[in-house]
Formats: structure tokens, sequence, C-alpha cells
């Protein structure tokens, strides 16, 4: 899951079926789907959103968001 | 001729709308500034340039993204100006061949190509216009390199020259495409190519529009019989994941042909900022501390002094030199007093807090056009959801410090409608700079050493108001739907000094131009009713029309420790605007000067009942201009009632308890 993934690591997004819907389109807008490779940047504390860096651009997405995204570490 | 500008957010639209007319929009760094259509003469008056908001495909999301999908299909134009950002042109190209399968006219702007350079792409310029068929141009839009040479080539005569490229969908999609033509009878004048694709990708307004021609039963059919034949043989599991597919495929294709990417440069600048701004535990702080240097600058260090130093010189030189001119041409008593105790006294209480205005505004544009907005959202957004909003809507209220209006309309860039409704309701808790004045003024008098920290104070209970009120919302009045957020994070840009004098002037502007016409005239007609009452013109203040009119607020206002009918009246004229209040202040107390006012408002607050009177100010009413917003957006009257009648509510309670537990406690 992409929310197990500890800052700095990078991981390749293999099943983002389970996310929402809206969540899926924003981040396939970003040109985040299965296949790209994400780099998670930074945490935010209490169980704050996350920011990770895809393709040369960041992004933020919450944590319960990025628990339904499947990765497989690199 | 009409130009649209198309792109993805945050590629510099709105900075090309603005090089190549001349004008002002609003631009800064994240996604989603530009939230409706703007249209400007080109310089040379020969064409129309729309700017537009920004999307990532024709398929919206969000209300600022419906406004494009709309314009395109009810809206004449002639050509469409695609900015593209060439650092990003993956996922830029997608947008791009949606508008080549729209059909129109097209010309390629190649922005950005300063960045793109920094990060080692090089982009064939030449080669992407032969493969896509369109031509291109490269530009920077910020410095204006390239910029003539996309206007002559976006208004000389289109030659359809070259074929355009097309995307291979297969077999099933041609069909549907051809279907849908027959279905349509030639009836619409759009292409039929762009239609069925974007009606298979699910794009409601698309499907809306097709239903005032074809039935809603075949139009189901067609999608239901082509995704079935589609995703027979494949494994992707929607249709529109197949097409977003194809398309990719075809970019991947462009881009191996067209750009280059020369080794890595290491860590950029922004990711290092990045490791300190958004911080796991220094984001929350960081942003606190930008907070209070703002306020101290505005408030205490900087702004202050210049204040005072134009308070002197209205009420000294130039009211002395009125006054004189007055003479010279033997004006009556009537208009001296009229010019020197209604006009001066209104407008010029007010044009004295023009230097914090424009320090405040100064502050919200740097934070604007560097990129910490979709920082601060980031690090909001834990708070935001507790309350049952995203981080998203703190952007609105940001922009809410500087003007409501603005902030209201930013709200359209929040994905779903019931935190959008929220945000919408909540910005006018954000203290504009509209109440700076009255802030500045009372602190001035009643709490000058601890003046940043007071007006710190109101804004922070602005916010946790809001956040509070948000939460009542979301658990009564707004249940439901899930929250949801992801925000792109642009790269970190220093913001230029053109650009920031110019944005801050822009939003400066509209207050100095209030206080020359609705002040100015609002202020002629205070001073008469304060000049005139029942018993004939030249009364004692006590017993003007204006007293009357304030005095029946006065028992209402009591509790709260302002019961008088100096400041009923002023209270009702800042429903018109927030800056009236210190005009009829000025007005009422007949003090030509900022520093006289403090004197004579000392003796009728106490420090408490001040506080407490601000405090009323912050929440009581959205202004006029603040309402009319929030009826555009929202479309109800319900709900724009609601706004006022609640904040109204929430001001009376919070001032009555302010007042009364103070008293207790003998402040
Ligand atoms: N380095 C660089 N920055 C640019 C260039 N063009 C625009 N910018 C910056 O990019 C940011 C976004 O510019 P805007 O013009 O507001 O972008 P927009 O496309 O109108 O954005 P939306 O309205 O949100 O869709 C601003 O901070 C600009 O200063 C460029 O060519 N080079
Ligand atoms: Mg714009």
């Amino acid at each position: 899951m992409l929310s197990m993934l500890r800052k700095g690591e990078k991981a390749i997004i293999t099943d983002i079926s389970k996310a929402d819907e809206l969540v899926k389109r924003r981040l396939l807008d970003l040109g985040i789907t299965e296949g790209s490779e994400v780099c998670i940047k930074c945490k935010m504390p209490f169980g704050g959103p996350f920011m990770l860096e895809s393709c040369g651009q960041c992004v933020g997405i919450r944590k319960n968001e990025a628990s339904c995204i499947k990765v497989e570490g690199l | 001729m009409d130009i649209a500008l198309l792109g993805n957010p945050n590629t510099g639209k709105t900075s090309m709308f603005n090089n190549l007319t001349g004008s002002y929009e609003y631009v800064g760094n994240w996604s989603g500034v530009t939230v409706e259509k703007k249209v400007g003469i080109f310089k040379q008056g020969a064409a129309k340039l729309i700017d537009l908001p920004g999307v990532y495909s024709l398929n919206p999301l969000s209300k600022d993204e419906g406004v494009v999908t709309r314009f395109l299909l009810d809206d004449p134009f002639d050509r469409m100006l695609n900015i593209v950002d060439a650092s990003q042109l993956e996922r830029n190209l997608h947008l791009t061949l949606q508008l080549i399968e729209f059909g129109s006219p097209l010309i390629i702007g190649l922005n950005m190509i300063d960045v793109a350079k920094n990060r080692g792409i090089q982009v064939d310029v030449e080669k992407l216009s032969s493969v896509l068929g369109v031509e291109v141009v490269p530009v920077v839009a910020r410095t204006g390199r390239g910029c003539k040479d996309l206007a002559e080539a976006a208004t000389t005569p289109y030659r359809e020259t070259k074929k355009q490229f097309q995307v291979d969908y297969g077999e099933e999609i041609d069909k549907a495409i051809t279907k849908l033509e027959q279905l349509l009878q030639g009836e619409s004048s759009h292409s039929t190519r762009w239609l069925t694709l974007q009606l298979l990708e699910g794009n409601p307004y698309v499907k809306k529009y097709l239903q005032s021609y074809i039935d809603m039963a075949d139009l189901d059919g067609l999608i239901h019989s082509t995704s079935r034949a589609v995703l027979a043989g494949s494994e992707v599991r929607t249709i529109e994941q197949f097409i977003y597919k194809r398309r990719q495929a075809a970019i991947g294709e462009i881009l191996k042909e067209t750009t280059e990417v020369k080794g890595n440069s290491g860590q950029p600048l922004s990711e290092k900022i990045d490791l300190i701004i958004t911080n796991k535990w220094l984001g929350l702080p960081i942003f606190l501390c930008v907070m209070y240097v703002l306020f101290m600058l505005t408030f205490d260090w900087l702004g202050f002094p210049l204040s005072d130093a134009l308070d002197a010189f209205i009420s000294g030189p130039i009211t002395e030199g009125i006054s004189q001119l007055l003479d010279l041409v033997g004006a009556s008593k009537f208009i001296h007093a009229l010019v020197l105790d209604g006009i001066v006294a209104g407008v010029g209480g007010v044009l004295v807090f023009v230097p914090q205005i424009f320090i405040l505004f100064f502050f919200i544009s740097i934070l604007e056009d560097s990129g910490y907005m979709a920082r601060v959202a980031l690090v909001m957004d834990r708070l935001m959801e507790m309350v049952g909003l995203n981080g998203k809507a703190f952007i609105p209220m940001m922009i809410g410090f500087g003007c409501n209006v603005p902030g209201i309309m930013a709200a359209r860039t929040i994905e779903t409608p019931r935190e959008r409704l929220m945000t919408t309701l909540l910005t006018p808790l954000m203290s504009c700079s509209a109440r700076l004045p009255v802030y500045a003024l009372f602190v001035g008098a009643f709490f000058v050493h601890q003046k940043a920290l007071v007006v710190l104070s109101l804004y922070v209970l602005g916010i946790v108001v809001a956040l509070i009120l948000a939460k009542i919302f979301s658990n009564t009045l707004l249940r439901g739907e899930t929250s949801f957020f992801v925000i792109e994070l642009p790269p970190y840009r220093l913001p230029q000094a053109k650009a920031l004098w110019k944005s801050t002037w822009e939003k400066g502007k509209g207050f100095v131009k209030k206080a020359g016409t609705f002040i100015f005239a609002g202020s002629v007609i205070i001073w008469l009713l304060s000049y005139a009452g029942p018993g004939g013109t030249n009364v004692q203040m006590d017993d003007s029309f204006l007293a009357m009119i304030g005095g029946v607020f006065a028992p209402l206002l009591a509790p709260l420790g302002f019961g008088t009918w100096q400041a009923g009246a002023s209270l009702l004229t800042g429903f018109l605007a927030k800056e009236a209040i210190i005009s009829t202040m000025n007005i009422i107390y007949f003090v030509p000067d900022e520093a006289g006012l403090q004197g004579i408002l000392a003796n009728t607050f106490s420090p408490l009942s001040a506080y407490s009177f601000m405090v009323f100010i912050l929440l009581y009413i959205p202004c006029l201009a603040t309402v009319a917003t929030i009826k555009k957006e929202t479309g109800s009257y319900k709900w724009t009632f609601f706004s006022m009648g609640y904040a109204l509510a929430i001001a009376y309670i919070l001032s009555l308890i302010i007042y009364q537990v103070g008293q207790v406690f003998g402040l």
C-alpha cells in the first residue's frame, strides 16, 4: 500500500481501482495511474496528507486515499 | 476574431493573456487561479482574446472546469490558443489531443521553455509541429519572450495545410462515431468524433448537450454497446480508461520523436525548499510565523507609521489647502461644512489606511505568486478534514483576507458541491482588508502596546469561528458526501518585482477607487443626514435624521457595550462597505483626522466595549458586494439569506458573551 511507504521511498503503482472515483480521476489528470513511479516526499503529522512526487511534479493526497492504492517497491 | 485560451491549470494562460492584451487579470502560482471567462482586446485591436480556467481534460470535475466545456459547446469563437507547459508535456498533451479532436483551428503556445530547459528537457519545436499538424510557437509568458510571434501567428488567417494528428482508438470507437453521426442527422455543428469520445468518457455536459437532439435511451444504448465491445478483448476496466490509454500511447510516441531529456540535474531547488516548508513538524509553525510577520508589518512595524504620516498630511496641509481654496472662491458656510466635515472627513478617513492595505496586499501577492498557497492547503488539510472540509478550502479563505469577493469565487475549484457551498458560506468570516481600518483605528485608541496581537486575535477568531461553524454545518445542515483532497503542488517560483507590484496595485486599486466613488457619495449622504433633522437644517447632531436612524438600533446594541446611535448608524453603513464604518464615524464625531477621532472614541468606548465592537464588525454581516457574489455562486436566495442571518446571530452572541463576561471580570 502507498500509505505504508516511508519518506523517500520509491514505488510503482500496481492497482488504483480501490480508490475513490474522484481521487482516481484527479490523479489520472495529473498523469498518475497504474504503472507510474511515485516517491513519498513527506507525511504530515497526525495522519495528515502525504506529498508525492511523480514525473517531476508534486501532488498532495490524503492518507486514507493513499491506503487504497497498491504499490510495488522498487 | 475571437481567440480562446485553453490549457492545463497553472501553465501561464493568464500571464499570456495579460501580456497580449496589456490588461491585468489575476495570476498566481497554483492550479485554479482563473475561475471564470475573461475577455480582452488584443494590442492591435484586431482580435478578442478569451481567458478561461485551466483544465486537465475537457471532461470536468469542478465548477470552474465546467466553464470551459460550456464555453466550447455554446459560445462561438474562431480559434483556440492552447498554452502548453513544456516542462510537463506528457500531461499537457492529453488536453491538446482533445482540442485537436474538437476540430476548431488550433495553435499551440509552448510555454515555460525556461523551466523545461532548467530541467534538461529539450523540445524539438519544428518536429512537434509537424507531428501534430499544428503550428507551435515557443514562448516565455512571464517575460514576454516570443509573445509577439505568437500573437502574429494567432491572428494570421488560418490555412489548413498539414494534416492534424489523429489518435487511433480502434475499430469499435470508429463505429460508435459513425453511429452517432447517424443519430445526429447533421444537427450539431460540433465534430462528431469529439462528441462521441467525450460521451464515452462520461462527460456530463456533452451528454446533456446531445440529449437535446437524441433520445436518452439511444445514447445510453450507444455507450453500453460500445463499452461492451471495446472492453471485451482487453484487460482495462472502463472505456474511459481505454481512451486514456490510447491517448497515452500516442503521446508516448510523440514524445519519443520530439523531446530529449539530458541528464537529471539533481534535486530541484523547489524540492529542497519543500524539505523545510512542508516539513512534518515545521509546516504549521512556519505558516503561523508567516502570518505573524504579515500582521506585524501591516499593523505595527511598517503600516502604522506610514498611515500616521499620511493622516498628518491629510488633516494638516490638505485640509488647510482646501479650506483656503474654499475661502478664496467664497464658498458658503454650507459648502464649507459639506466639503470639510463631510467629504474630507469621510473620504480622507478611509484613504489614510491605504498604506496598510497595500502592505497587506503586497504580502498576499507574494504568497500567491511564490507557490506557497498550495502548500498551506496541504499543511492545513488535517485540521480542515476534522471539520468536514478539505485543505483546498483554505485557499479561498486566505484570498478572503484580501477581499471576500475573489475568495468566494475561488471556492469554485473545490470539487464536491457540499464543501464548495460550505466554503462559500464561511469565507465572509475571514477578515477582509476593508475591515482593517476599523481595527487600525480602535487598536490605535485602546490597545497601543499590543496592536498587532489584538488584531491577530481578531483574524484568528474569524478562522476559529469558521472552523467551528464548518463542524456544526457538516453535522447538521450539510451532511453526507465524502470529502476529497488531491492537490497539485506547483514548483516554487521567485516572484518578480514587476508582477508583484502589478498584482498589489490591482488589488489595492479597488480600495482607492471605492474611496473616490462609493465612499465619496456615501459621505455626502451621511453628512446631509447628520446636518438635517426633523427640526430643519444645521441641527444639533443628536437631533438629526442620522441619529434617529441609528437610534433605532441603539437599544439592541446596548447589551454588547456600544448602545449608541453613532454605533448603530455606522454599522448600518458598514453593510454597504465595511470601510464606510470609518467614514461614518469620522463624520459623526466631527473630526477630520484619525488622531482626533481616537481621542473622542476613548470617551465613548472602553477597551472592553471597543473589543466587543471589533468582534461584531468582524462577523456581523458580509458586505453588499459579497452578498451579491454569494447569491451568484450559490444561485439560491435561501443560502444567501442564511449567510447573512447566521453571521448576525454569531456576531451578536459572541459580542454579548465578550462584553458581559468581561464586565464580570471588571475589565
Ligand atoms: N518560469 C516561468 N514561469 C511562468 C511562465 N509563464 C507563467 N509563469 C508563472 O506561472 C504561474 C501561473 O501563471 P498563470 O498565468 O496564473 O497560469 P494560468 O494558466 O492562468 O493558471 P490557472 O488560471 O490556474 O489555470 C505564475 O506564477 C506565473 O508567474 C514562464 O514562461 N516561465
Ligand atoms: Mg489563469
